[in-house]
This record gives C-alpha cells, structure tokens and sequence, in this order.
C-alpha cells in the first residue's frame, strides 16, 4: 500500500486543482452573467440588476438559488433520455475544454501536445448537445433550433480551424503553452499584427461558435421562443447557460493564447502570474458583451455567406500569406 | 422628389465596417451616460397638480362631514355611469345624501365629476397606489371615500383647505363658477394657461379683467 501513496497523493492533488478550477470559473460564469446585465442596461441608459444586495451584486446568487429548486419539467413527448442527457453533454464538453487552457506559465491541468485541437473537438461536441436538446425536445422550435446550431457549427468550425492554423504555423506546435512562448519574440510579443486576417476571422468564427449575438441563430429570441433551450427549465436551463457562458471564456482564453500573447504582459506581476492572461480574456468578454448589446441579429443566408463567401476565403489567404512569410523572411 | 439615400461605402469602409464601428461607439458613449431609470416603489413618480388619481370626498372642517348636496351633476356627467348617490328630502325641503357610492373599477378618471362639483365634494387625489386583490374594497361609499380624503390629507401633508385649480373647469371666468369654486389658492399652484378664482364675489371690474386675461391665455 505504501508504493501507492506518492501515486495517490498526485490524483488528490489534480482533484483539488481540478476544483479549484472548477470553483473560480463558475464563480465567474455567475459574475459574467452579472456584468452582461449590468453593461447592457447601461449601454441601453438602464440600470440592471439593482435589487439583489448592493447594485444587485448578489443577483448570480439568487438565479443559482432559483433554478436550483425550480421543477424540472421534462416534456410528455419528449425523448426522455437524450432530453436529460444533452444540458450535460454540453456542459461537461465545455468544462473538459478548460483543462488545456494554460493560465500562467505552468499554471494548466492538462499540457497536452494536441490542446488546440482538444479545445475544438470539445467546443464541438458541445454543440451536439445544442442539436441533441433541439431533437430531443420534441418541439418545432427546440427543432428549428438546433438544426440551426448544427448548421452554423458546420460552418463556422472550418473557418474557426483554418484561422489558427497561421498561429499553428508561426508557433511550430499545437500546445497552448509553446504558442504563447512562441510568441514573445513577435511584435509586443502578440501574433495580433502578423496574424491579423487570421484574428478578423477567429473572432467572427468566434462569435458564431458561441451562439452570440449577432449569431445567436440558435435561440433566437424573436423567432423561435429561445430555440434549443425552449423545453427546459429549472437546473438544466442553467446548465446550458453555463455551458455557453464557459464556452465565452474558453474562445476568449483562445483568442487570448493564440493571438494576444497569453500571459504575457507590459510587466510581469509578482504573486499573480496570470493577471494579464485573466486581464485579456475580460477585455474578450465585454467585447462580446458590447456586441451584443450593439448588434442586430444576422439573417439566416447572411450567416451562411459570411460564413463560406468570406470567412473562409479569408482564412485560407491567411495560411498563404503566413507561409509565404514563413518562406521569404527566416 | 429625390430621396437621398446614404452615400455608398468606399471600400475602405466596407472592410472595416464603419457603421459597426458607429454603432458600437455610440453604445460605449451611453455605457457613461446616467441611466433614465426610476427605481419606482423606492422613488415615486413626480406628481403634476392636474394628476387624478383615487376619488374621494373632501371632508369640511366645519360638519365633520361630505359637502356633497346631491345635486346628481356627477352621477348625470358620469360618462361610465359609475357614481351611485341616493338622498332623501325632509318635510323642510332639505337635502340629505344617505349614501354616495362610486364603482372604481367602472370609472374611467374623466374628472368630469370633479369639474362639475358646484361645491367641490367630489375630488380626484394625487394617490395612486390602492390596487387590491379585493373587488370588493375598490368600490367605494361614502365612509371609504371620507377616508379616502383623511389619508390622502395625511400622506401628501397639505391642511384640510387644499385646493386644486384643476378641480375646477378650465376656461370658464371665475364669475361663472359657483361660489365653492372661486376659491382661492396658492400662487405657486397657479399654472400658466390656468385660470384661478380670487374672491367668492367679484365687481364688474375685475370680471372683465379676467376674461381679458382668459383671453390673452
């Protein structure tokens, strides 16, 4: 017994990582949620949550509270398994997500060689339980919604995919940690300004991964009741709120690795390696934020045609610019 | 006729997306503006002096009691019919109201009624806040609405003498009015456009000069 201590030892370790993990980014979901509010309200000369403790701060709280002991009401024609499977599929695909995600220099769970790639394939199977909710529902919008959300999915995972690959290219790796290493003899040690085009199109495809405005297609409001999450309530709800809400933050921690440096910064903070990462990633999200409290929602063919027509024209350019510039410049 | 349309982006502008770019600039300018929002059961609406809100019957100081005389001109101008006054008369000729009813979830706050007082009884306070789950305790008699008055007088902090000029008709001189209507109210009360009784008996004199007034009004 006594071999396996030092064994046994490590796992509670990374489970205590993993919650703490864990516990800061749900902590943050709640919050963002919160100044998503807040932000809107003002930028509509409202004020937002204002009645839950001082300036409605305990506002995130009370919604946990609330959708924890709402009902949760399953659908009498409903498939019951896929139904109280896909709100899961979507949240744990997200969450695992966060594993490769390199916080600091050394701060990451998981350094696996093949981060970017793991990063989309779990951003893609969240996507299955947006499609997986629309059908299981058993509702013409939950329906409408989701063949929407695999639609976009399809196309924006191409341009979203071929937008890094001039990251992948410039870093020589796959790995989130040697990308943001890879970048500090770069132009204030970001790839913003050689991987420009490849930005444009990361964040676009970005936004449309997300189901954000202006693609929030999937649960348009307007025009299918809230799509795929129309049939759902109580806890489930909230789990696909969290799910997207970390799908936000984990898109922004890519946008932030790949193109804006990491945590590297100005200075270096002492006791608190990832400032400037963490910094970054909430300069993405009021980005979104702002978008959204901006921009109307795109029509169905405009999403698709910006989606094939340009987006993905303008990521395979990038990779040929970036190789080219591999060739003629070392 | 030329319609103008906007002119055509160059393609500078189509690249970077400026009208984008506008918008979101004019959503980050009203993130700093102050928001317009009232936070309403803490901070109250502000009240107009012509607000009609919950009727009720001005209680005088002398009889302890409605000044209603059961004229019926309420109940006649009432255009959802929704005061119900009964009376009786005394051998003398005298007027007694034994009950003055009015159905609020009728009333459609004309103010006709209030207008049409010649005795100023019947009034519109400036409280609005009296839903109730209750039918039956918004259909007031004459004891609610006494008491209506009473706690209006005691929320909003006016004397028993508070009048408002727009318990009265608009446009009609003074001299014209029945006596309880001419009263006088305070200057600040006196709102442009708004023609406001000074004495219960008024000369020849000051008659036409107030219809000189009403009438550069």
């Amino acid at each position: 017994m006594l071999f396996y201590i030092r064994e046994i030892m490590q796992i509670l370790i990374i489970i205590l990582q993993i919650a703490v993990l864990l516990g800061v980014v749900l902590l943050h979901v709640a919050y963002v949620t919160y100044f998503e509010r807040k932000i809107i309200g003002h930028m509509q000369v409202r004020m937002g949550p204002m009645i839950v403790g001082w300036h409605g701060l305990l506002q995130p709280i009370a919604d946990g509270i609330k959708s924890f002991f709402k009902e949760d009401v399953v659908p009498e024609q409903a498939d019951k398994p896929l139904f109280l499977a896909a709100p899961v599929i979507c949240l744990v695909a997200m969450l695992a997500a966060l594993a490769v995600l390199p916080f600091a220099e050394g701060w990451v769970l998981a350094d696996i060689n093949i981060g970017l790639l793991f990063i989309f394939a779990m951003s893609s199977l969240a996507s299955y339980g947006i499609i997986l909710a629309g059908w299981a529902s058993n509702s013409k919008y939950t329906f409408l919604g989701g063949l929407r959300s695999m639609a976009q999915v399809i196309s924006y995972e191409i341009p979203m995919g071929l937008s890094l690959v001039g990251v992948m290219m410039l870093s020589g790796s796959l790995n989130l940690t040697e990308i943001v290493t890879a970048q500090e003899n770069s132009i204030l040690s970001i790839y913003l300004f050689p991987q420009a085009i490849g930005f444009f199109v990361f964040f676009i495809a970005m936004l449309a991964e997300t189901n954000r405005v202006p693609f929030d297609l999937p649960e348009a409001e307007t025009e299918l009741v809230s799509g795929y999450i129309t049939e759902y309530s109580g806890m489930r709800y909230a789990m696909f709120f969290m799910a997207e809400y970390i799908g936000m933050m984990v898109m922004a921690s890519i946008g932030t690795v790949c193109f804006l440096g990491g945590w590297n910064g100005p200075f270096a903070i002492p006791f608190f390696p990832p400032f400037w990462f963490i910094l970054k990633v909430y300069g993405f999200l009021f980005l979104f934020i702002w978008i959204r409290a901006t921009l109307p929602r795109y029509r169905y063919d405009q999403l698709m045609a910006l989606g094939w027509k340009l987006l993905i024209p303008l990521a395979l350019l990038n990779i040929f610019l970036t190789g080219l510039f591999k060739i003629l410049v070392p | 006729m030329k319609v103008q349309y906007k002119a055509k982006r160059n393609l500078l502008e189509t690249i970077f997306q400026v009208e984008i770019l506008q918008g979101m600039a004019l959503t980050l300018r009203k993130l700093f503006s102050p928001p317009i929002t009232r936070q309403y059961p803490d901070e109250k609406p502000p009240m107009y002096p012509g607000f009609r809100g919950q009727h009720a019957l001005v209680r005088d100081p002398v009889s302890n009691d409605a000044k209603c005389i059961g004229c019926m001109r309420c109940a006649t101008v009432c255009p959802s019919r929704c005061i119900q006054i009964r009376y009786h008369d005394d051998e003398k000729g005298k007027r007694f109201v034994d009950q003055y009813a009015i159905e609020v979830l009728r009333c459609v706050f004309c103010g006709y009624c209030v207008e049409v007082c010649p005795v100023g009884a019947i009034t519109m306070t400036e409280v609005f806040e009296y839903a109730n789950y209750d039918r039956d305790a918004i259909q007031y008699d004459k004891e609610a609405l006494l008491e209506n008055w009473d706690n209006f007088i005691d929320q909003a902090g006016y004397d028993e003498s508070y009048v408002n000029p727009f318990w009265r008709p608009r446009g009609i001189p003074a001299s014209a009015l029945p006596a309880s209507q001419r009263m006088n109210v305070p200057d600040d009360w006196t709102i442009e456009g708004q023609f406001v009784g000074t004495k219960v008996r008024q000369t020849q004199e000051s008659d036409t000069l107030t219809q000189a007034e009403e009438n550069n009004v």
